[in-house]
């Protein structure tokens, strides 16, 4: 089987990456391990959209056009929400899991992606005139060509494949990882401070474990439905290694086990959670951070906090250093004047890989700058750019520079 | 007896142990929830207050009147140590 382009991994950049690259009329193929689209914000049910909107004071205003801000309205038009909403200096939009996998299935189909679902890739190598990539479907190989590839895996799976450059922090500092579940049958119930006060109490007596302190909740904006969010130490799991499965394993099942404890604990003290119940499970664990890239530009924590931009910029990174590197709640750091900085193109190019792209949470930067471009709307903003750049790549007759990304996309990138 | 909390001795607590990312001179009736301070750093106030103080917060305190400011945090332990 062949394509154009093949785009590994269908999470918020892989799903950018292949409807953008598709509306071009190239012909891609989108390989996903889950049966949906969406990574993160469907898999892991991670329920808000961070780093579509400007930092700042004053009304909401989109940071990147294109794919994001399509996304952004068909989210409202799914869940009903009037708009985004501020938490703290920042605009988020709330966004529904269940609606992003419809969503995603509607874009993929418009415009014309072959997606397998179900599909993991073992192994990928050089060809004369291209990529040549081995996959699996429950045991059977299936071998596939395309011109050029994209890895939005997420975990720069494409990177360990090909022996490419990648960097990971240590266990210590990389971002803790998250578990995200669904509650029903709250009815009116106790929420935010006095819930916390209530855990603590559980804890206090010895009825909850520690991990739970990592624990909140959130309305899903559906009626009766909240999420419930556990921020893991990630010592739960020894030395924490998102890309071990022995260690994700113990995150998905200590996830569970404290999702478990406290909404029995809450069912039975809480005023207003009686008839509570956990209604839904994630696939997997929330990884915020993992393996990543490193390419033509590495993206630094500097850049991020200076507001710096470049001349080649693709995409802006609007979402301040949200760093989860412990599971007391989030430290946030925001760019000198609230100024969004720019990402250039060379962070989505591997050094010296021609035809393979980068996008999403592990396209080249360092650890700092990380905690900032992980976000899902900009992972959409960089996932469009990787898939035009890509098509310029698969067509081979133009360079892969701004000048002919600009002329593809349809859209204005940020000025430099 | 312990020395009941001043609200700049709450504003270095919360630095130290990383419960809200708050300067030095944080003012003592300065806004901690527009500060950052979510529910689950609520929680790990909670538990070391508890164990700097002595003074235990009760799911009826943990509103945000109580603890919304430095001061208004200084008041509270101060009015529930033992």
């Amino acid at each position: 089987m062949s394509a154009d382009i093949i785009v590994l991994g269908a999470g918020s950049a892989g799903l950018a990456a292949a409807v953008t690259a598709a509306r071009t009329g190239a012909r891609v193929m989108l390989l996903e391990r889950h049966g949906y689209a969406g990574g993160m914000g469907t898999v892991s049910l991670v329920h808000t959209f961070c780093g579509l909107y400007l930092t700042g004071d004053g009304p909401p205003v989109l940071a990147n056009p294109g794919f994001p801000a399509e996304m952004a309205d068909r989210m409202l038009r799914a869940t009903g929400e009037t708009g985004p909403v501020r938490m703290g200096r920042v605009w988020v939009l709330r966004q529904h899991p269940v609606e992003f996998a419809r969503i995603a299935d509607e874009l993929l189909s418009e415009s014309g992606v072959e997606v397998l679902f179900h599909t993991e890739v073992l192994s990928a190598s050089r060809e004369s005139d291209g990529w040549s990539l081995e996959a699996v479907c429950r045991g059977q190989r299936k071998v596939f060509h395309s011109k050029a590839l994209i890895d939005t895996s997420g975990d720069a799976v494409l990177a360990g494949m090909l022996g490419a450059a990648a960097g990971q922090a240590s266990p210590a500092n990389l971002q803790r990882p998250a578990y995200v579940f669904g509650v029903q049958g709250v009815i009116d119930g106790e929420e935010g401070l006095a819930l916390a006060g209530r855990i603590v109490d559980g804890l206090r007596r010895g009825v909850l474990s520690p991990p739970t302190l990592g624990l909140h909740f959130r309305s899903s904006g559906r009626a009766g439905e909240i999420f419930g969010t556990i921020d893991l130490s990630g010592e739960e799991a020894g030395d924490y290694d998102p890309l071990d499965a022995g260690c994700l394993s113990r995150l998905e099942r200590t996830g569970r086990a404290v999702a478990s404890a406290a909404v029995a604990f809450l069912k039975s003290e809480a005023l207003g959670w009686g008839q509570a119940y956990v209604s839904q499970w994630p696939v997997r664990a929330g990884v915020r951070e993992s393996r990543r890239w490193i390419g033509r530009h590495v993206l630094t924590e500097e850049e991020v906090l200076g507001g710096v931009r470049h001349e080649d910029d693709i995409a802006l990174a609007t979402w301040p250093l949200e760093f989860r590197e412990t599971n007391r709640g989030p430290k946030l750091r925001y760019p000198e004047g609230d100024r969004a900085a720019g990402i250039p193109l060379g962070c989505l190019q591997p050094e010296d890989l021609d035809g393979v792209f980068t996008a999403g949470r592990c396209l080249s930067c360092d650890h700092g700058a990380q905690a900032s471009v992980r976000v899902m709307g900009t992972c959409f903003a960089t996932g469009q750019i990787a898939g035009i750049a890509a098509v310029l790549a698969a067509g081979g007759g133009s360079p892969v520079d701004v000048a002919g990304i600009r002329k593809v996309a349809g859209f204005e990138l940020p000025a430099g | 007896m312990m020395q009941e909390p001043t609200a700049e001795m709450v504003v270095a607590m919360l630095r130290e142990e990383g419960i809200a990312d708050v300067a030095m001179d944080f003012d003592a009736n300065g806004n901690l929830f527009e500060a950052g301070m979510d529910s689950m750093a609520v929680m790990q106030l909670i538990v070391v207050v508890e164990e700097r103080f002595g003074a235990v917060i009760s799911p009826a305190d943990a509103d945000r009147e109580n603890l919304e400011t430095p001061a208004a945090l200084a008041r509270l332990i101060g009015g529930k140590m033992t």
